[in-house]
C-alpha cells in the first residue's frame, strides 16, 4: 500500500521527464536507425568517414583537457576557499561565480581579445622582445580548450568547495599528529574524501565540453570542428538530419560512457564515497 | 402561433447574421514574413509601417539565417510563411525542395521597372529585390601590392592573413568554384583540382567566417588582411578599419541576388504578392537605398555617386556580374562539404 502511494505520487513527475526530456532524445535516436541502407547505415558512413573520426577523437580530446586542467586548477583554488577565513571566503566565492553572470558568448569574445594577433599576451611578448612576430593563438584547439577551461573553472570549484568543506578540521590535524607529512595527508585524507565532488564536477565539466558549441564555433570554427558544429553544419546546411541524428546518438553514447567510467574510477578511489 | 413562429425565425436569423458578421469584421489578415531581422529599426520605418497603412493588415516575422528557417519552412512542409527573403543560393534549395509557388508577373506590375537579372533569375520563381556582389577587400595599408585577381588570395604575402566564407555560407562554394579556375579547370566538371587548389590556400587562411560580422572582427582585431566578402558588409568593414578598400578585379566579382518568394502552403498569397510589388516599387527601393540597407534593382532610382559608393548600383556594373548556376552548385554542394572539411578541419 505503502509502496503504491509512492508511485502514484511519483508519476506525475516521471511522466513529465519521460515525455519532456527522455522522449525527444529517443525519438532523436530512433530515427537514425530507419534509414533505407539499414539499421546501422549512418553509424558506418560516420566512422568510414576519416574527417568524422577526426572531429570525435579531437571533441573527446578538448573535452578530457579542459575536464583535467579544470580538475587541478579547480581543486587547489576550491581547498584555498574552503580554508580561507568567513569574510574572505564570501569574496573568493563571489571572484569565482562572478565570470558566471555574463554570457558564454561574451566570455568567449574576452579570449578573442587575449589571444589575438594584437592582443594583450601577444603584445606583452613582443614589448618584452620574447618574440619578433606574434603567435597564432586563436583558431587553433589551444585556445578553444583554453577558453572552455575558463567557462567551466568556476562551475568545479563551486562543486569542489562544498565537499572540502564539509571535511572536519579536525581529521587533518589528526593526520598531521599522527605523523602524516603534507603531502601524504593530502593523498590519504582530503583527495579520497573528496572524490565525490570530483567525479560531479569531472562529469559536469566533460559534458559541457563535449556538447559546447558557441565557444569551439567563436575561437576554433571549420579548423578546429567538433562534435556540435559539425551537427549545426549537418542540420542547418546540408539538411541532412539523420547524420545530425547521428551524431546526436553518438554523443550520447559516448557521454554515459564516460560518466559510467568516471563512476567505476571514484569507486576504486573511494568505496564508500560513490 | 404563426406569427410567433415567424417572429422567432426572423430573430434567429437576424442574430445568426450578426454573429457570422462580426467575427469577419473583427477579422484582420496576417502576413507572415521569414526574413533574417537585420536592419529591423529601418525596415520598420521605410518598408512595414508604409505597407501596413496600405493593406490595413498585421504582419508578424520570423527570422534567423537562411539556413535556420528553410529548415522551419521545409518542416512545415512549405507553410507557415506568406513571404520568404532568401540569398538566391537557399532559395534555390527551397525550389528544388518544392517549397515555393510559381509566380504569375502579372501581378506584379513594378517588375516592369527593375533589372533583367532580377526579374526572374530562378525560371518561374520570386524575383529579387537587391543584387549585391561577391568579391575581395582587403586592408591597403597592410597589403602593398593590390589584389587584382581571384588567383592573388594564393600569394606568398597573404600567409596567415586570409579569411574565407565558410562552405556553408552564400559564398563558401564560390570559393571552390574560383579554386578549380585557378588550376585552369571548372570545379563543376573537375573537383579534385580546385580542392588540390584549397589545399595550397590553407597555409593563408587564418579563419573561415559564418557571418559577415564575424569577418568584420577579424579585420578590426587584426587578425586578417584580406577576405573574400559580399559587399553589404563593406561600409561596416570600412567603419572599423577605414583601410580596408573592395578589390577590382580583372575577372570581375560574383553576383548575389536576394529573392523573395512565396512558399507553397502561404495563407495569404494575395496579401505576399502586394508586399512583393510594394518593395519593388519605384518609392521603396529609392528609400532603402539611401538609407543604407539594400542596394536598388529598380531601374528609376537614381543615387548620388557617394551613396551609389557602398552598392552593386548602375546597368554597367550589374551588367559586368557573374552569375553562378546555383542548380549545379547545390547539386555538388552536397559532397563539397565533406571535402572542405577534410580540407580545413584535419
Amino acid at each position: 500500500m505503502k509502496r503504491f502511494a509512492g508511485w502514484t505520487l511519483a508519476s506525475p513527475a516521471t511522466l513529465l521527464i519521460l515525455l519532456g526530456l527522455v522522449a525527444p532524445v529517443a525519438a532523436t535516436i530512433y530515427a537514425t536507425f530507419g534509414t533505407p541502407g539499414g539499421p546501422f547505415a549512418t553509424y558506418q558512413a560516420f566512422f568510414s568517414s576519416g574527417f568524422r573520426r577526426t572531429v570525435l577523437m579531437r571533441t573527446i580530446t578538448i573535452s578530457l583537457a579542459v575536464t583535467v586542467i579544470a580538475l587541478a586548477v579547480g581543486f587547489i583554488t576550491a581547498f584555498v576557499v574552503s580554508r580561507a577565513p568567513g569574510w574572505l571566503k564570501s569574496v573568493l566565492i563571489i571572484a569565482a561565480v562572478f565570470p558566471l553572470l555574463t554570457g558564454v558568448v561574451v566570455r568567449s569574445f574576452a579570449w578573442l581579445i587575449i589571444l589575438g594577433k594584437n592582443g594583450i599576451v601577444n603584445s606583452t611578448l613582443m614589448n618584452l622582445g620574447i618574440i619578433s612576430e606574434p603567435f597564432q593563438m586563436l583558431y587553433t584547439q589551444g585556445s578553444v580548450i583554453v577558453a572552455m577551461v575558463y567557462l567551466f573553472v568556476p562551475l568545479m570549484i563551486l562543486t569542489l568547495v562544498g565537499v572540502l568543506e564539509g571535511i572536519p578540521d579536525d581529521l587533518i590535524q589528526a593526520s598531521s599528529s599522527l605523523g602524516a607529512k603534507p603531502f601524504a595527508t593530502f593523498m590519504q585524507v582530503i583527495f579520497p574524501l573528496a572524490v565525490p565532488g570530483l567525479i560531479v564536477g569531472a562529469v559536469l565539466v566533460f559534458t559541457g565540453s563535449f556538447t559546447s558549441y558557441a565557444t569551439p564555433q567563436l575561437l576554433g570554427g571549420e579548423q578546429v570542428m567538433v562534435m556540435g558544429t559539425l551537427m549545426h553544419q549537418q542540420a542547418m546546411v546540408t539538411f541532412d538530419w539523420v547524420s545530425a541524428s547521428t551524431i546526436a546518438a553518438i554523443m550520447v553514447v559516448i557521454t554515459i560512457a564516460i560518466v559510467l567510467a568516471m563512476t567505476k574510477i571514484a569507486r576504486k578511489l573511494n568505496p564508500m564515497a560513490v | 402561433m404563426h406569427k410567433n413562429l415567424a417572429r422567432t425565425l426572423a430573430l434567429a436569423i437576424s442574430v445568426g447574421t450578426l454573429a457570422s458578421a462580426a467575427p469577419a469584421m473583427a477579422q484582420t489578415k496576417t502576413l507572415t514574413i521569414s526574413w533574417w531581422g537585420f536592419n529591423g529599426e529601418k525596415l520598420e520605418s521605410l518598408v512595414l509601417a508604409p505597407f501596413r497603412e496600405q493593406c490595413g493588415c498585421e504582419i508578424v516575422f520570423e527570422t534567423g539565417n537562411n539556413g535556420e528557417r528553410l529548415n522551419k519552412i521545409q518542416i512545415r512542409n512549405g507553410g507557415g510563411v506568406d513571404v520568404a527573403y532568401f540569398s538566391d543560393s537557399f532559395s534555390q534549395q527551397g525550389i528544388e525542395l518544392g517549397l515555393f509557388q510559381q509566380i504569375d508577373q502579372s501581378k506584379l506590375p513594378n517588375l516592369a521597372n527593375i533589372y533583367e537579372m532580377a526579374k526572374d533569375p530562378q525560371d518561374g520563381f520570386g524575383p529579387a529585390y537587391t543584387i549585391g556582389r561577391v568579391g575581395i577587400v582587403y586592408d591597403s595599408e597592410a597589403v602593398t601590392t593590390p589584389v587584382t585577381s581571384w588567383n592573388d588570395l594564393w600569394r606568398e604575402d597573404f600567409k596567415s592573413s586570409l579569411s574565407l566564407p565558410g562552405i556553408t555560407t552564400t559564398a563558401g562554394p564560390m570559393v571552390v568554384l574560383k579554386a578549380g579556375l585557378y588550376k585552369g579547370t571548372d570545379a563543376f566538371d573537375d573537383d579534385t583540382a580546385a580542392f588540390e587548389a584549397l589545399s595550397e590556400l590553407k597555409p593563408n587562411v587564418v579563419k573561415n567566417y559564418n557571418t559577415g560580422s564575424e569577418m568584420i572582427n577579424l579585420f578590426s582585431t587584426g587578425e586578417i588582411t584580406a577576405s573574400i566578402a559580399q559587399d553589404f558588409t563593406l561600409a561596416q568593414i570600412q567603419a572599423a578599419k577605414p583601410s580596408v578598400v573592395w578589390a577590382d578585379l580583372e575577372e570581375g566579382s560574383i553576383a548575389t541576388l536576394n529573392t523573395v518568394n512565396i512558399p507553397v502552403g502561404a495563407a495569404e498569397p494575395e496579401l505576399a504578392y502586394e508586399f512583393i510589388n510594394f518593395i519593388l516599387s519605384d518609392e521603396i527601393q529609392q528609400k532603402l537605398a539611401e538609407e543604407g540597407v539594400d542596394a536598388p534593382v529598380n531601374t528609376n532610382v537614381k543615387l548620388t555617386p557617394e551613396q551609389a559608393s557602398i552598392w552593386t548600383y548602375g546597368a554597367d556594373v550589374i551588367g559586368s556580374l557573374e552569375r553562378i548556376h546555383y542548380g549545379k552548385m547545390n547539386a555538388a554542394k552536397g559532397g563539397w562539404v565533406d571535402r572542405w572539411n577534410e580540407n580545413f578541419g584535419m
